[in-house]
């Protein structure tokens, strides 16, 4: 149990950095913003309690706001995941899963299942996070293509990690 | 009572998140660039303590790039002193320092912060109250216009870039001084958009666009960029430009805050009008 909230601060720590001195610096096009913090409220093991898992999707929110100097935005849209996120586990996995699984990784779903779970959250987040950033009806189509282009990225790039980094089941 | 207890322990899910939620709005409300917030003053002085750091570490890599320009601004600055000039009149001129005196003031800053990636983009600088900042001044670098102050701390500033959806300047041609808008509409950062220039008088490809001083804030004639492309819109009668910026957003890190003298009394004077 407490190796498991190691790995979690672990996870939040490096993503977290990861996605303010990194993506948050670098430049794709113009409508290219991928948000990988959203990785860290996936990988929490699925049999996290509701609670924790809410307050731990407030926390990542607010640290990614503190950042980039405007509050609440990346907040809200987290919060709203980490509450429809219980949904997602019971749509995806059935029982049996539920207690033997750890962490939603492809090597624990595999790859097939891994990628329709993923874009949807993203996608979900990033409509949230984007339609509030940017605020206006005016653009709707090229939010709207801004949403889809950056969760593709988004999601392209949770996968190359997952294979990198997320150790594989013996 | 007991209900009670039993009712908040079966929904507490629902509340915890309704909760959260209602933080999240309250932070995004208070955090409205036109009232200046205490938590994102806080937040601020934090973020930019790391993120001084950050950039201290990057500062490095551009060093080669950031010369370059303060020698191209130097050599042009130099060219512009009296010494650099031959007097060609044999008549002399008394110069008298009671006829000027100084309107704006130039306070060096860096960026610590930057984002060009979103459709609202901020910088965050490193000078806030205590080197006199304040909100509404106007920020620069040597190529061009950077944005506005939103939001100063102790230590640092906000500054809404010229890339932001609520970004309006008043700018004008320089060859023909007619005056417009400037926009971004939010996808290349090294293009803008200009409105309200009346398709009445011609316009050139290469024209030069820069700031028409009719705010209080932007001293007159900062460079912005060059007209690239542009249409006539023939119903409304005006044009409708595409310019490239003068200023690479990407690779900024130094900047001036302008600091206007005469801003209060311009804007008394401004008041009384209103007043009427």
């Amino acid at each position: 149990m407490s190796k498991d909230i190691t790995k979690s601060l672990f996870h939040f720590i490096l993503i977290a950095l990861f996605q303010v001195f990194v993506l948050n610096q670098i430049h794709l096009f113009g409508l290219i913003n991928p948000l990988i913090y959203i990785w860290f409220i996936i990988l929490l093991p699925i049999n996290t309690k509701n609670w924790v898992v809410l307050i731990s999707s407030f926390a990542i929110g607010l640290a990614i706001d503190v950042f980039e100097g405007q509050m609440g935005f990346h907040s809200l849209a987290t919060v709203f995941m980490g509450f429809i996120r219980p949904v997602f586990i019971s749509i995806f996995f059935n029982n049996k899963e539920t207690d033997e699984l750890t962490r939603p990784s492809i090597s624990q779903m595999g790859i097939a299942r891994f990628v329709p779970f993923i874009f949807i959250f993203i996608f979900i987040h990033h409509f949230l996070y984007f339609t509030l950033e940017i605020f206006t009806f005016s653009e709707f189509f090229l939010t709207l293509l801004r949403i889809l282009l950056s969760s593709i990225t988004t999601s392209i790039l949770i996968v190359l990690l997952d294979l990198l980094f997320i150790r594989r089941r013996d | 009572m007991y209900n009670l207890i039993r009712f908040l322990k079966r929904y507490y899910f629902i509340f915890l998140f309704l909760f959260l939620e209602g933080v999240s709005i309250y932070l995004i409300s208070q955090n409205s660039y036109y009232q200046g917030s205490y938590i994102t003053e806080i937040a601020n002085e934090i973020s930019g303590k790391i993120n001084t750091y950050n950039s201290n570490i990057f500062t490095y890599f551009n060093l080669g790039s950031s010369n370059k320009a303060l020698v191209k601004e130097n050599s042009m600055l130099k060219s512009k002193i009296k010494n650099s000039y031959i007097s060609y009149t044999k008549q002399e001129f008394i110069h008298q320092d009671t006829i000027y005196k100084q309107r704006f003031e130039y306070i060096e800053a860096k960026i610590i912060q930057k984002s060009i990636n979103k459709r609202n983009n901020y910088f965050l600088l490193n000078k806030g109250k205590a080197c006199g900042i304040e909100k509404n001044m106007s920020v620069i670098c040597p190529q061009g216009i950077i944005g506005v102050v939103i939001n100063v701390s102790e230590n640092f500033s906000l500054v809404m870039s010229v890339l932001h959806q609520d970004s309006r300047i008043n700018v004008k041609n320089t060859r023909t001084l007619i005056t417009g808008t400037l926009l971004w509409d939010g996808i290349n950062y090294s293009k803008g958009r200009i409105i309200d220039i009346p398709s009445s008088i011609p316009l050139k490809i290469g024209d030069t666009i820069a700031t028409s001083g009719f705010s209080k804030d932007f001293p007159e004639g900062i460079m912005i960029g060059k007209i690239t492309h542009f249409k006539m819109d023939k119903g409304s009668g005006f044009y409708d430009v595409d310019i490239k910026f003068s200023t690479d957003f990407n690779r900024i890190e130094h900047v001036y805050i302008v600091k206007n003298f005469f801003k209060t009394e311009q804007e008394t004077l401004l008041k009384e009008i209103k007043d009427e």
